[in-house]
């Protein structure tokens, strides 16, 4: 009986990716792709603890509040734990994001984390750019979307140094419909928003660079902006890395994507 | 109001954008407003494509990777032995037309073909779009435009010139145009159209590879000097061209061609301007008119999205928008890099005489990207 119940709590756990880690959709509302052709995909990358957690001290100097082996066993221990659910299927990156209590989340996107995503694209790739095409300031920008559970993240920052783990398994969501996944999600999947998906380039910026295909754009999802129907991202542009503004208005592009994130 | 967000949206532009906006701004202030508009537009979710009009195939010219051969007469009866018996559009089409885009604040024409020189009724065809309502635009491959000529463009509203310049070599372009003497033909229509004071653009074809090579640099370098922008269009396996796909570019191709953009005057149709992402740009940033009446989603792509002479244009772009290929936001090109739609494309158009399919037989209401 108990093998048996077991074996059902597995089946319930391991439908929410499928076999290539892509979050399956749950009977959305909002729009999405049923099935995906996955002509536009991430490829994982090489993970290098050490290297990674070297690009997140250079920018964040961590080190005082995080070894490297701290890093690495929190990181492993996230995917242990998700080893059953089948998101390890996904690309995934481990991220750091350091104590941290901002009072305006877009003040400090623009200040901090968007210039440590250009300092870490530029050391990794010296004759390509990391180009930030939106010219106004995000200060008061954004505020966590609601059902994205996004705030977890925000609180774990304010209480201490972050390890979490990146995973750009929404693919071919809308905005909305990104949101609305989570709902049926077990609760330690997060929407990821604006930090997380920052850190996810400074400690692998060739995250979405590819040079057989094409990566997709990420969503910000877990972050409401001001004007309803817009978003911010990140998107490659052949090998340099972009960050820009546009409009979604809640449609569906199979080039979209939003990411979960996971914290240890 | 207009006035405030006209300043909005300049800011977007680059300064050499900017001066062009408001150079048109003091002469068709009209035609200024609604390029100004286009953002706006696009933040709310519309669309503004560039309206090619192909009127008439005739062209002097036979070129080894010519989008329209197949719809040209020549090939119709030289080669399928059948007639053009569908309807063409004329004059009042047009007017229409132009009506229709003017409403929906849509800006910009580009008369192409064929080879629009060769008309004999090519004023009467700008004064049918209406040049004090739309930006118009002449695509041509030079031979025919003189200094003469320049000014007589200029004279009936064309604001550019859109000319054709496949390699900085002689004659190798002469090779690709199979047209000796049409690159002095293309430097003489170059000085002309400056001359006229007439916005120029070179256009050209990029095949596979073609990009890593010395001429290529050279010709980004040539139109950089020039101050003239240069267009770069990949080869698509359409048209004359399907019988060259190992012109078809790939993803390395399109990547270094991004990383020229840097250093030169060079652009794709997918790269971003005038404050725009749009990545590909089937009916969002343009559409084409063929003779018959039928509207495709983008120069290259042989199956129609409806037929102006026989529903609103409105409503065609907003078939267009739905279908799953065309309307999402993406950014490769469609049918220059996407391994399936150009085989689902290549299947269709297999043997078909007569060019673009119409809606239902190309594109379809049930159309699928998993499918």
């Amino acid at each position: 009986m108990n093998g048996l119940l077991k074996g059902k709590i597995k089946m319930v756990k391991t439908a929410y990716f499928d076999q290539y880690g892509r979050c399956i959709p749950e009977a959305l509302m909002a729009k999405v792709y049923e099935q995906s052709r996955r002509y536009f995909s991430v490829v994982q990358p090489k993970i290098n603890y050490a290297e990674t957690y070297q690009r997140f001290d250079r920018v964040f100097d961590i080190a005082n509040d995080l070894s490297l082996q701290e890093f690495e066993r929190r990181a492993e221990a996230i995917l242990n734990v998700l080893s059953d659910t089948g998101i390890t299927q996904s690309v995934g990156v481990p991220i750091i994001l350091p104590k941290a209590d901002y009072s305006d989340i877009g003040q400090a996107i623009d200040d901090i984390y968007l210039k440590a995503v250009q300092q870490s694209f530029n050391a990794m790739f010296p004759d390509y750019s990391f180009v930030n095409h939106n010219s106004s300031s995000l200060a008061g920008q954004f505020s966590i979307a609601s059902g994205s559970r996004h705030d977890k993240l925000i609180d774990a920052m304010k209480e201490g140094v972050v390890v979490a783990y990146f995973f750009p398994c929404l693919l071919e969501y809308s905005v909305p419909a990104a949101i609305e996944q989570i709902s049926h999600l077990p609760e330690q999947f997060l929407l990821a928003g604006g930090f997380d998906t920052a850190a996810a380039f400074i400690g692998n910026p060739d995250l979405l660079v590819r040079k057989d295909g094409y990566a997709p754009l990420l969503w910000m999802s877990g972050l409401n902006v001001e004007t309803e129907g817009v978003g911010y991202h990140f998107e490659s542009y052949g090998y340099d890395l972009t960050f820009n503004r546009r409009v979604h208005l809640a449609k569906v592009a199979e080039y979209w994507a939003s990411s979960l994130v996971v914290l240890g | 109001m207009t006035n405030e967000i006209n300043i909005v949206n300049d800011s977007l532009l680059t300064p050499e954008e900017a001066e062009k906006r408001n150079g048109l701004r003091t002469r068709k202030p009209y035609v200024a407003e609604k390029l100004a508009n286009i953002q706006t537009m696009e933040d709310r979710g519309e669309i503004s494509p560039i309206i090619r009009l192909e009127k008439s195939y005739l062209c002097n010219f036979q070129c080894t990777h010519c989008s329209a051969e197949y719809y040209m007469d020549r090939h119709l009866e030289k080669v399928l032995h059948v007639k053009e018996d569908r309807e063409q559009i004329d004059m009042e089409d047009i007017r229409e037309l132009s009506r229709q885009a003017d409403e929906m604040g849509l800006a910009r024409f580009v008369i192409t073909g064929g080879e629009p020189l060769v008309m004999r009724d090519l004023d009467e065809v700008v004064a049918a779009i209406d040049p004090e309502k739309h930006y118009v635009i002449l695509d041509t491959n030079g031979w025919f435009l003189d200094d003469n000529k320049a000014k007589h463009l200029k004279l009936i509203g064309i604001e550019k010139v859109q000319l054709s310049l496949d390699s900085i070599i002689e004659e190798d372009h002469d090779d690709f145009r199979n047209k000796p003497g049409s690159y002095k033909r293309v430097m003489r229509a170059i000085d002309a159209t400056l001359d006229a004071g007439l916005n120029l653009l070179l256009s050209t074809v990029l095949i596979k590879g073609q990009v890593h090579t010395k001429e290529f640099v050279e010709l980004c370098k040539f139109a950089t000097d020039k101050g003239v922008g240069l267009y770069v269009s990949y080869a698509k396996p359409t048209g004359s061209c399907t019988d060259h796909p190992e012109f078809v570019i790939e993803k390395e191709d399109a990547d270094i061609l991004r990383q020229l953009e840097k250093d030169y005057s060079v652009f794709t149709h997918m790269t971003p301007s005038y404050g725009s992402h749009k990545g590909c740009i089937t009916v969002k940033g343009i559409i084409t008119v063929t003779s018959s009446g039928e509207i495709t989603p983008c120069p290259y792509i042989d199956f129609s999205i409806g037929n102006v002479k026989k529903m609103p244009l409105k409503y065609i772009l907003s078939q267009g928008m739905n279908n799953p290929w065309l309307g999402p936001h993406r950014p490769d090109c469609l049918i220059g890099e996407d391994p399936k739609f150009i085989k689902i494309h290549t299947e269709k158009t297999a043997g078909a005489t007569h060019l673009p399919l119409p809606w239902g037989e190309g594109f379809t209401e049930n159309d699928s990207l998993t499918d």
